[in-house]
Protein backbone atom coordinates (compact mmCIF):
# COMPACT_ATOMS: atom_id res chain seq x y z
CA UNK A 1 0.00 0.00 0.00
CA UNK A 2 1.69 3.16 -1.13
CA UNK A 3 1.55 6.26 0.71
CA UNK A 4 -0.35 8.35 -1.40
CA UNK A 5 -2.95 6.13 -1.31
CA UNK A 6 -3.80 6.64 2.37
CA UNK A 7 -6.67 8.95 2.77
CA UNK A 8 -6.27 10.82 6.52
CA UNK A 9 -9.46 11.38 9.03
CA UNK A 10 -7.81 14.24 11.45
CA UNK A 11 -11.31 13.51 13.30
CA UNK A 12 -11.96 9.87 12.60
CA UNK A 13 -15.65 8.52 11.44
CA UNK A 14 -18.40 9.99 13.98
CA UNK A 15 -18.02 7.31 17.02
CA UNK A 16 -14.24 6.48 15.64
CA UNK A 17 -12.00 8.95 16.40
CA UNK A 18 -9.01 7.00 17.09
CA UNK A 19 -9.20 5.37 13.36
CA UNK A 20 -7.27 8.28 11.56
CA UNK A 21 -6.33 6.71 8.15
CA UNK A 22 -8.25 4.78 5.71
CA UNK A 23 -7.49 3.61 2.19
CA UNK A 24 -10.61 3.05 -0.62
CA UNK A 25 -10.90 -0.09 -1.86
CA UNK A 26 -13.00 -1.37 -4.80
CA UNK A 27 -15.50 -4.13 -3.80
CA UNK A 28 -15.26 -5.81 -7.28
CA UNK A 29 -16.61 -5.13 -10.89
CA UNK A 30 -19.97 -4.01 -11.76
CA UNK A 31 -20.19 -3.01 -7.84
CA UNK A 32 -21.40 0.37 -6.76
CA UNK A 33 -19.78 -0.15 -3.22
CA UNK A 34 -16.48 0.58 -1.88
CA UNK A 35 -14.86 -0.85 1.23
CA UNK A 36 -13.66 2.02 3.43
CA UNK A 37 -10.74 0.11 5.28
CA UNK A 38 -8.94 1.59 8.07
CA UNK A 39 -5.63 1.15 8.65
CA UNK A 40 -4.86 1.36 11.89
CA UNK A 41 -7.17 -0.95 12.91
CA UNK A 42 -7.80 -3.54 10.16
CA UNK A 43 -11.08 -5.16 10.78
CA UNK A 44 -12.29 -1.62 10.87
CA UNK A 45 -14.04 -1.30 7.06
CA UNK A 46 -17.08 0.47 6.46
CA UNK A 47 -19.25 0.13 3.14
CA UNK A 48 -19.56 3.59 1.13
CA UNK A 49 -21.05 5.15 -2.43
CA UNK A 50 -21.44 7.71 -4.31
CA UNK A 51 -25.15 9.21 -3.66
CA UNK A 52 -25.45 10.74 -6.63
CA UNK A 53 -26.18 7.19 -8.36
CA UNK A 54 -29.07 6.84 -6.07
CA UNK A 55 -30.19 10.11 -5.18
CA UNK A 56 -29.28 12.48 -8.10
CA UNK A 57 -30.69 15.80 -6.33
CA UNK A 58 -28.53 15.27 -3.00
CA UNK A 59 -26.47 18.17 -2.28
CA UNK A 60 -24.33 19.30 0.41
CA UNK A 61 -23.40 23.01 1.28
CA UNK A 62 -19.43 22.51 1.81
CA UNK A 63 -18.51 25.69 2.11
CA UNK A 64 -18.01 25.46 5.92
CA UNK A 65 -16.25 22.19 5.24
CA UNK A 66 -13.70 23.59 2.81
CA UNK A 67 -12.85 26.61 5.48
CA UNK A 68 -12.66 24.23 8.51
CA UNK A 69 -10.32 21.48 6.87
CA UNK A 70 -8.37 24.42 5.02
CA UNK A 71 -9.04 23.33 1.77
CA UNK A 72 -9.67 26.65 0.44
CA UNK A 73 -6.46 28.06 1.46
CA UNK A 74 -4.40 25.22 -0.48
CA UNK A 75 -6.58 25.38 -3.96
CA UNK A 76 -7.46 21.98 -3.14
CA UNK A 77 -11.18 22.58 -3.15
CA UNK A 78 -12.26 21.29 -6.68
CA UNK A 79 -10.85 17.58 -5.59
CA UNK A 80 -13.74 16.92 -3.05
CA UNK A 81 -15.83 13.83 -4.02
CA UNK A 82 -18.64 12.81 -1.86
CA UNK A 83 -19.69 9.81 -0.40
CA UNK A 84 -22.05 8.13 1.97
CA UNK A 85 -22.15 5.30 4.41
CA UNK A 86 -23.98 2.21 3.43
CA UNK A 87 -25.38 -0.29 5.67
CA UNK A 88 -27.14 -3.77 4.84
CA UNK A 89 -29.42 -5.99 7.36
CA UNK A 90 -27.86 -9.15 7.86
CA UNK A 91 -29.65 -11.41 5.35
CA UNK A 92 -31.72 -9.07 3.68
CA UNK A 93 -29.53 -7.32 1.03
CA UNK A 94 -32.89 -5.96 -0.54
CA UNK A 95 -33.40 -3.63 2.58
CA UNK A 96 -30.32 -1.84 1.88
CA UNK A 97 -29.56 1.74 3.13
CA UNK A 98 -27.73 4.46 2.67
CA UNK A 99 -27.11 7.37 5.51
CA UNK A 100 -27.59 10.99 3.90
CA UNK A 101 -27.15 12.58 7.47
CA UNK A 102 -23.45 11.57 7.80
CA UNK A 103 -21.78 12.12 4.65
CA UNK A 104 -18.20 11.34 4.03
CA UNK A 105 -16.61 14.22 1.85
CA UNK A 106 -13.19 13.07 0.49
CA UNK A 107 -10.36 15.40 -0.79
CA UNK A 108 -8.66 13.10 -3.16
CA UNK A 109 -5.46 15.75 -3.86
CA UNK A 110 -5.29 16.43 -0.35
CA UNK A 111 -5.50 12.57 0.41
CA UNK A 112 -7.53 14.25 3.47
CA UNK A 113 -11.42 13.62 4.55
CA UNK A 114 -13.82 13.96 7.03
CA UNK A 115 -17.79 12.35 7.76
CA UNK A 116 -20.05 15.87 8.49
CA UNK A 117 -23.21 15.72 10.16
CA UNK A 118 -26.05 17.59 8.56
CA UNK A 119 -28.62 18.51 11.36
CA UNK A 120 -30.84 20.48 9.62
CA UNK A 121 -31.43 18.51 6.65
CA UNK A 122 -34.37 16.58 5.36
CA UNK A 123 -32.79 13.74 4.63
CA UNK A 124 -33.20 10.21 5.89
CA UNK A 125 -30.41 8.26 7.93
CA UNK A 126 -31.81 5.10 6.17
CA UNK A 127 -32.57 6.52 2.60
CA UNK A 128 -33.25 2.79 0.80
CA UNK A 129 -31.23 2.17 -2.42
CA UNK A 130 -33.31 0.32 -3.88
CA UNK A 131 -36.45 1.71 -4.89
CA UNK A 132 -39.98 -0.69 -3.42
CA UNK A 133 -43.15 -0.11 -5.50
CA UNK B 1 -21.98 15.31 36.52
CA UNK B 2 -21.56 18.48 37.31
CA UNK B 3 -25.15 20.39 37.69
CA UNK B 4 -25.67 24.38 38.34
CA UNK B 5 -28.20 26.26 38.33
CA UNK B 6 -28.08 29.09 35.57
CA UNK B 7 -30.80 32.52 35.04
CA UNK B 8 -32.01 33.80 31.76
CA UNK B 9 -29.01 35.48 29.64
CA UNK B 10 -26.55 34.03 32.29
CA UNK B 11 -23.60 32.08 31.06
CA UNK B 12 -21.17 28.65 31.87
CA UNK B 13 -18.02 28.37 30.81
CA UNK B 14 -15.95 25.19 29.85
CA UNK B 15 -12.33 25.59 29.56
CA UNK B 16 -10.64 28.48 27.94
CA UNK B 17 -12.61 28.81 25.03
CA UNK B 18 -16.24 27.40 25.28
CA UNK B 19 -19.24 29.30 26.66
CA UNK B 20 -22.92 28.01 26.81
CA UNK B 21 -25.39 30.97 27.22
CA UNK B 22 -29.18 29.98 28.52
CA UNK B 23 -30.95 32.25 25.53
CA UNK B 24 -34.64 31.21 26.12
CA UNK B 25 -36.77 29.02 28.19
CA UNK B 26 -40.17 28.12 27.06
CA UNK B 27 -42.42 25.54 28.76
CA UNK B 28 -40.47 22.68 28.88
CA UNK B 29 -37.40 23.42 26.52
CA UNK B 30 -34.56 26.09 26.89
CA UNK B 31 -32.88 27.40 23.85
CA UNK B 32 -28.68 27.33 24.04
CA UNK B 33 -26.33 29.36 22.81
CA UNK B 34 -22.83 27.73 22.46
CA UNK B 35 -19.65 29.63 21.97
CA UNK B 36 -16.93 26.75 20.91
CA UNK B 37 -13.77 26.76 18.51
CA UNK B 38 -14.20 25.68 15.25
CA UNK B 39 -12.76 21.61 15.38
CA UNK B 40 -15.05 21.62 18.27
CA UNK B 41 -18.02 19.31 16.40
CA UNK B 42 -21.26 20.11 18.73
CA UNK B 43 -24.18 17.76 17.77
CA UNK B 44 -27.88 17.47 19.11
CA UNK B 45 -26.92 13.94 20.98
CA UNK B 46 -29.68 12.02 18.65
CA UNK B 47 -28.23 12.78 15.30
CA UNK B 48 -24.66 11.97 16.26
CA UNK B 49 -26.11 8.88 18.45
CA UNK B 50 -27.70 8.00 14.51
CA UNK B 51 -24.63 8.39 12.45
CA UNK B 52 -22.65 6.76 15.04
CA UNK B 53 -24.99 3.74 14.63
CA UNK B 54 -25.13 3.73 11.31
CA UNK B 55 -21.51 3.94 11.00
CA UNK B 56 -21.27 0.82 13.45
CA UNK B 57 -23.29 -1.51 11.86
CA UNK B 58 -21.71 -0.72 8.19
CA UNK B 59 -18.51 -2.16 9.42
CA UNK B 60 -20.28 -5.26 10.15
CA UNK B 61 -22.00 -6.10 6.39
CA UNK B 62 -20.84 -9.12 5.30
CA UNK B 63 -19.23 -10.19 1.76
CA UNK B 64 -22.13 -12.23 0.78
CA UNK B 65 -24.94 -9.72 1.70
CA UNK B 66 -22.85 -6.99 0.04
CA UNK B 67 -22.66 -9.10 -3.31
CA UNK B 68 -26.01 -9.60 -3.22
CA UNK B 69 -26.56 -6.21 -2.81
CA UNK B 70 -24.38 -5.17 -6.08
CA UNK B 71 -26.29 -7.76 -7.70
CA UNK B 72 -29.55 -6.67 -7.06
CA UNK B 73 -28.62 -2.95 -8.20
CA UNK B 74 -27.02 -4.14 -11.14
CA UNK B 75 -30.18 -6.14 -12.05
CA UNK B 76 -32.74 -3.22 -11.58
CA UNK B 77 -30.54 -0.86 -13.52
CA UNK B 78 -30.38 -3.76 -16.80
CA UNK B 79 -33.24 -5.51 -16.22
CA UNK B 80 -36.05 -3.37 -16.62
CA UNK B 81 -36.84 -3.30 -19.63
CA UNK B 82 -36.42 -6.65 -20.44
CA UNK B 83 -33.61 -6.78 -23.03
CA UNK B 84 -31.54 -10.06 -22.43
CA UNK B 85 -31.75 -11.54 -25.77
Amino acid sequence: MSNEQVIQMPYGMLGFPEQKRYVILEHRENSPFLWYQSIDDPPLAFVITNPLLFKPDYSVDVESVLEEMSWIQEGKEDHVELYVVVNIPKGAPEKMTANLVGPVLINMRARQAVQVVLPESSYSHRHPLLERD
Amino acid sequence: MLILTRKLGERITIGDDITVTLLEIKGGQVKLGIEAPRHVSIHREEIYERIRHENLSSCGIGEADLSEAASLLASVASGDHGTES
